[in-house]
């Protein structure tokens, strides 16, 4: 009897979760809501303001979006790590949550193409002696867990054969390590870096050098298969750029210099 | 709606790597409880004692550990002692925070188990010349343990599962600190964190189990 019962639950999950025909972009329209997973602890792309909303470069991109569908945006915050799992239990439509396009990554998720770049930049404790990122080499580093500049960096260890890696929950966990000395040093994106440095709230930490790492491009994701959404959203982010409206952002979040070029040299797309 | 296509593959591919993890699980969850227990057993002496101040600590201990999150008692052996320059690795951090928890709790069971044995057995090993500490070493001891066997390994499950905490303290070298990263590298969620609730589940199911089994053997009247 209980195997019975069993095996009909399985049965009905499993029915249940047979992928539904509807395109995503179609349902997003009917629905006339836009739900974007943002990382919201992670300025100048996605932070609270002092009333407690979603503020930052992806939150406007996310409102951009919606509005060029013509329906409202729901900010929904995850994690880094949580951005998938809301992504596949239907949670949250897409993700504007600065995803770095790996191509591990691909073979997961759908990508769009790049619509923020980033440069890394290595902070190290102000006690410790060091001129150049190889100046890592046997230290003890650290950075935020499942991100671009982590993988890369725990690569680097590896390559080394000495010191250590340690992968933390969140960007502030990160700083506050390097701040107390638990970390010698960490790679961050230069926006972040800088920010945490100027804030002073991490007192004792110092911008070194540039990590010599490939840009950090980031996209839009959404699930693999929904090629009508992911087809939408490269025109977007081209209507973006185009329009200026990439710029005007860039300047409101991040700086007065020339925004992070999109464009790699001598290949398409 | 639930959207996903499961491929496994990838998944299946780590598993030596997970399961290498699941050992590093187990080494901790296997220290923190005989660290666990030899401070309870310490901590149930200075509750038994006299001595205001001795009793007191164990009584702090005991509120801390049983009335705070296993996270938070984690988080502040990394953050709150590197806060005043004491730097522990993430492994000693997890060990030390999973093993302060095993002690207050298994304290309080000690306590418990204590209850269950009548007073008069004290007096009666007492009375034929056993000094104090011989009398609780000897009678009242063993019988604590065995009452309380059962009870402990519900502790080293609670100590398996707590090890997956490790990650605020950025641990990665144990079962849920490599399933992370796996799932951070490829995006494969729910494969990855199915394998590894599979893998924690025969972990505990057999800790359980071979306890009950050592228990019918070992308790024999």
């Amino acid at each position: 009897m209980r195997t019975a019962l069993f095996t009909a639950g399985l049965l009905a999950a499993t029915t249940l979760a047979l992928p539904a025909q509807a395109d995503k972009l179609d349902d997003i329209i009917a629905s006339g809501v836009l739900r974007c997973a943002v990382v919201l602890d992670f300025p100048p792309m996605g932070s609270r303001d002092e009333n407690n909303n979603p503020i930052g470069f992806d939150v406007d991109y996310c409102n951009d979006l919606a509005a060029a569908l013509g329906v409202t945006a729901e900010v929904v915050e995850t994690t880094f790590p949580e951005r998938i799992p809301a992504l596949m239990s239907g949670s949250v439509d897409v993700a504007v949550a600065s995803t770095s396009d790996t191509l591990e990554r691909a073979k997961t998720v759908g990508f769009s193409i790049p619509y923020y770049s980033f440069e890394n930049a290595v902070v190290a404790n102000e006690k410790v002696e060091m001129a150049t990122w190889e100046d890592m080499k046997g230290k003890v580093v650290g950075a935020t867990a499942g991100t671009y500049e982590a993988i890369w960096l725990e690569g680097k260890v590896k390559d080394w054969g000495e010191g250590e890696f340690r992968p933390y929950q969140t960007q502030a966990d990160v700083f506050l390590a390097l701040s107390q000395g638990q970390l010698d040093a960490t790679v961050a994106t230069v926006e972040v870096s800088e920010a945490n440095v100027k804030s002073g709230n991490f007192p004792g930490i110092k911008i070194v050098d540039k990590a010599p790492m490939v840009p950090d491009y980031v996209a839009l994701i959404t699930l693999r298969e929904e090629y009508g959404l992911i087809n939408y959203m490269n025109l977007f982010i081209n209507q973006q750029v185009r329009t200026g409206r990439y710029n005007e952002l860039y300047k409101k979040w991040v700086g007065e210099e020339e925004p992070a070029s999109l464009i790699v040299d001598g290949v398409y797309r | 709606m639930f959207n996903y296509s499961f491929r496994w593959n990838q998944a299946l591919n780590s598993l030596p790597e997970m399961l290498q993890g699941a050992l590093v699980t187990m080494e901790i969850a296997i220290l923190s409880m005989v660290i666990g227990i030899s401070i309870a057993l310490l901590l149930t002496l200075f509750r038994l004692s006299r001595n205001r101040v001795l009793s007191s600590i164990a009584a702090t201990w005991v509120e801390i550990a049983r009335n705070t999150p296993a996270l938070f008692q984690i988080y502040m052996v990394h953050f709150g002692l590197g806060g005043f320059g004491i730097h522990l690795s993430p492994y000693l951090s997890l060990l030390i925070g999973i093993a302060f928890n095993n002690a207050g709790y298994l304290t309080e069971n000690f306590r418990g188990a204590l209850k269950a044995i009548p007073e008069t057995q004290t007096r009666a090993a007492r009375s034929l010349g056993m000094t104090p500490i011989q009398a609780f070493k000897n009678v009242i001891m063993p019988q604590m343990l065995r009452i309380s066997f059962l009870p402990m390994t519900n502790q080293m499950v609670w100590a398996i599962l707590m090890t997956s905490l490790g990650a605020v303290v950025a641990m990665n070298t144990d079962l849920y600190g490599v399933t992370s990263e796996l799932n951070a590298r490829t995006f494969r969620t729910f494969e990855f964190f199915a394998i590894a609730a599979v893998i924690f589940y025969v972990i505990t199911k057999v800790i359980t189990l071979s306890a009950r089994l050592l228990a019918a053997r070992l308790f024999r009247y």
